[in-house]
């Protein structure tokens, strides 16, 4: 009877814990102006006004922010933009995760879905080390008008991108990464640009063909 | 003396151009331009241990700050001061109280990175004694105007003030420049734990007294989540002033907690 008892407890907890995690929305901010940790703490300070907000994580170096909150209160996009700012930050990039399945988002890059016509995927080698080149080689492609999904791996330089072939091309992508700092097979970033990035960024050259 | 200024320049001087890979924390003797979010408190401290040609004077301000909103920032400086003069006189008293606005009036934001400028006023109310030490206790009004620009990235920080204090009885007008540098020996983490070195240097031109002095300050902070602790030296590096206003030396020690 005791384990009867047990195991009936176990289910309805574990139950209830799905449950809870699944009635939680997801948050994510691409957020610019975290020059300093306590920018960050800043950040963070402000969101806690919203009662409820739960993995608050904050990556400094990428601008990356996330969180969790209730989905019953329905946390509207507009109104995370709004406290990033009055946070005294600039909101580039929300994609809120609904608890039901649906994703919203202000980002350009999903307005052009997989799967439509005209868009394609390649891949592309693009030079680079760390999470900071991660940052600045995906808001170089999000910013391109036509790009669909970019990813990019620290570790085989390889860069995942889907775009509209109607309104952009490899070589317009290229350029732009270069024109960040970061060398493609087919473009080099200028010698200014390559210079003027952090030490963590500084990567090997590419000699180009 | 002369080696050991020129050791701290120096030291000043390389810290500005390896300036950190990381980010810093906020200036010790300079101001800042970022806010950290609207409706949010900062009560610090930064008790000054000050010796001039007149005297000795230990400088005790209760700061408050207060940010109404991402851009707008009011302050009440409630400071004691207890001092020892030359010619034997000592005491305590309150010394000037002082009202502090900021208003940020450009924000330029990047990944890791942001640039801000803030127009700043100072007001020095009259309420201390006058012990003609113009930043400590006057015992005048003094009104201050000036902006504040900083530079702040993952790569290194730089915090820049121009201003004039004015002051409408006599002739002690000034203008000041205050250059600030920091280089953080940590990895940028959030939350944060941060121990940070400042170099900080401070200009004023008395062109009525026609005084004019640089003073550079070393420091050394300790950060962690929403606190600071801050320690740091200020010697004088050109100390042309007149007699009665020569700065030999200051030791400033504080903390500040946001909430």
């Amino acid at each position: 009877m005791k384990t009867i008892v047990l195991f009936f407890s176990l289910l309805v907890l574990g139950s209830t814990v799905a449950f809870a995690q699944k009635s939680m929305d997801a948050f994510e901010v691409q957020v610019d102006g975290l020059g300093c940790p306590f920018c960050a703490y800043g950040l963070e300070k402000k969101f806690k006004e919203f009662k409820g907000i739960k993995d608050v994580k904050i990556d400094i170096e990428t601008g990356d922010f996330s969180f969790q909150y209730p989905a019953e209160k329905s946390l509207s996009l507009a109104a995370v933009v709004q406290q990033v700012e009055k946070a005294g930050y600039t909101p580039m990039k929300t994609v809120i995760s609904r608890a039901n399945g649906l994703v919203e988002t202000d980002a350009p890059l999903a307005a052009v879905d997989q799967g439509v016509a005209g868009v394609v995927s390649e891949k592309m080698f693009v030079a680079g080390n760390c999470e900071m080149c991660e940052a600045r080689i995906l808001k170089a492609t999000s910013r391109l008008q036509g790009v669909a999904q970019a990813a990019w791996n620290s570790k085989t330089k390889i860069l995942d991108i889907s775009f509209d072939a109607n309104v952009l091309d490899r070589q317009s992508i290229s350029k732009a990464i270069a024109a960040a700092g970061h060398d493609t097979k087919d473009h080099k970033a200028s010698g200014e640009t390559y210079d003027g990035l952090p030490m963590c960024c500084k990567y090997e050259r590419v000699e180009n063909k | 003396m002369k080696y050991c200024i020129k050791y701290l320049f120096t030291l000043g001087i390389i810290g500005c151009f390896s300036a950190g890979l990381f980010a810093q924390g906020p200036p010790i003797t300079a101001d800042k331009p970022i806010m950290l979010g609207g409706g949010s408190f900062t009560a610090k401290t930064l008790i000054e241990h000050r010796k001039t040609a007149i005297g000795t004077f230990k400088y005790t301000p209760l700061m408050l700050h207060y940010l109404i909103s991402s851009n707008a920032l009011v302050a009440v400086h409630i400071p004691r001061v207890s001092y020892e003069l030359a010619d034997g006189t000592s005491g305590q008293s309150l010394a000037d109280v002082k009202i502090l606005a900021k208003y940020q009036f450009l924000r330029i934001d990047g990944t890791g990175k942001t640039f801000r400028m803030v127009a700043k006023t100072l007001q020095t109310l009259p309420t201390g004694e006058a012990l003609g030490v113009m930043e400590l206790s006057s015992g005048l009004y003094q009104g201050y105007y000036g902006f504040v620009a900083g530079y702040e990235s993952l790569k290194y920080g730089i915090s820049f003030e121009l201003g004039l204090n004015n002051i409408p009885e006599g002739d002690l007008d000034f203008l000041q420049h205050k250059l600030g540098f920091g280089l953080p020996l940590l990895k940028p983490q959030y939350p944060n734990r941060q121990i940070n070195l400042f170099f900080e240097y401070t200009q004023q031109w008395l062109w009525e007294q026609k005084g004019y002095q640089l003073l550079y300050a070393q420091g050394i902070q300790y950060a962690r989540k929403n606190i600071t602790f801050d320690l740091a030296y200020q010697l004088p590096l050109v100390n042309d002033m007149p007699q009665n206003m020569t700065f030999n030396r200051s030791l400033f020690l504080g903390t500040r907690f946001t909430f």
